[in-house]
């Protein structure tokens, strides 16, 4: 997994961005929520999902707030607007790096020779 | 608490080491844990046990916490942009002759010690990276370093006798550093 997380490192705040996408989540939902969308392979443990999710906070980009469930306080988080134009920006960033990557990654055809 | 001496015992461990309102996040996070477990059919402690694993060691989350703490930024922030104040105030003082200002001995003395001491709390704010009580002593750091500010203000207004160009920057310097250090004070003092 020591790969998955390296990979992982410098995307941590998009992808907890877009597991914001549908609506307010807790920090366990968005673990959940991260490694299910993955397929598995972003399956980071949930008490290190926490210092990233106040980093975000703290930027402007969501914004929790508390409520108690089962007499537990609980923390949810939501993506402010801020949070909405950056995941949509970084999101084109994204799409323009990959097509970019895979055109020379792919294999080409040799050009038709008459 | 939780409901099992395990995730107790967990929760314990990093509540001696982090703020009350990180680890209230994080005891619903491993109760949630636990409580999935619970609902795939593991007895409770196989379920404890499988919840702790999946949540992370403790020396694990607290440096992660370690590292995003505010504090440690804050420290960092504030360590990065020393040397361009010293080169603000070194040719200040220098040029404007301070050994000469009517300022005591022992108020001066203090002064260097009061500025050793805040180097030193936000050297070991920004350097900590397993402790997050240590980056917690950016705070006193950061309001020492807007007492000195203040300080050094008072004594360009009160005792020197004539302004010297390298103050024109020196000045407004030291007055954007007191407003940006003190709005960071509510993040810092949070706990």
């Amino acid at each position: 997994m020591k790969a998955e997380a390296q990979a992982l490192k410098g995307h941590l705040d998009v992808l907890l961005l877009a597991t914001l996408r549908d609506g307010p989540r807790h920090g366990y939902a968005i673990k959940e929520t991260l490694r299910d969308g993955s397929g598995g392979r972003f399956d980071l443990p949930t008490g290190t999902i926490y210092p990233a999710l106040h980093r975000l906070e703290r930027a402007g980009l969501i914004t929790g707030t508390w409520s108690t469930v089962d007499g537990r306080r609980r923390r949810s988080y939501r993506l402010t607007t801020k949070g909405q134009r950056h995941l949509a920006s970084e999101r084109g960033n994204w799409r323009q790096f990959a097509a970019a990557v895979t055109a020379l990654l792919e294999p080409t055809p040799w050009p038709a020779t008459p | 608490m939780a409901g099992h001496t395990l995730i107790d015992a967990h929760l314990a461990a990093l509540a001696r080491r982090l703020p009350a309102r990180a680890v209230d996040e994080l005891a619903d996070g491993l109760t949630e844990t636990y409580a999935r477990h619970l609902a795939r059919g593991f007895d409770p402690t196989a379920a404890a046990r499988a919840a702790i694993a999946e949540f992370g060691h403790p020396d694990q989350i607290i440096t992660a916490f370690t590292r995003q703490a505010p504090g440690r930024r804050t420290a960092l922030a504030l360590l990065a942009t020393g040397p361009g104040f010293a080169a603000c105030w070194g040719p200040s003082l220098i040029l404007g002759h301070a050994w000469t200002w009517p300022i005591p001995t022992p108020v001066a003395l203090a002064f260097g010690l009061a500025l050793l001491a805040v180097v030193a709390a936000l050297v070991t704010a920004a350097t900590s990276r397993h402790s997050y009580s240590r980056t917690q002593l950016a705070a006193p750091g950061a309001i020492g370093l807007v007492l000195l500010d203040t300080a050094v203000l008072a004594a360009v207004l009160l005792a020197a006798p004539t302004l010297v160009w390298p103050m024109a920057l020196a000045i407004p310097a030291s007055l954007a550093r007191i407003g940006l250090t003190a709005r960071t004070f509510p993040r810092l003092l949070a706990r």
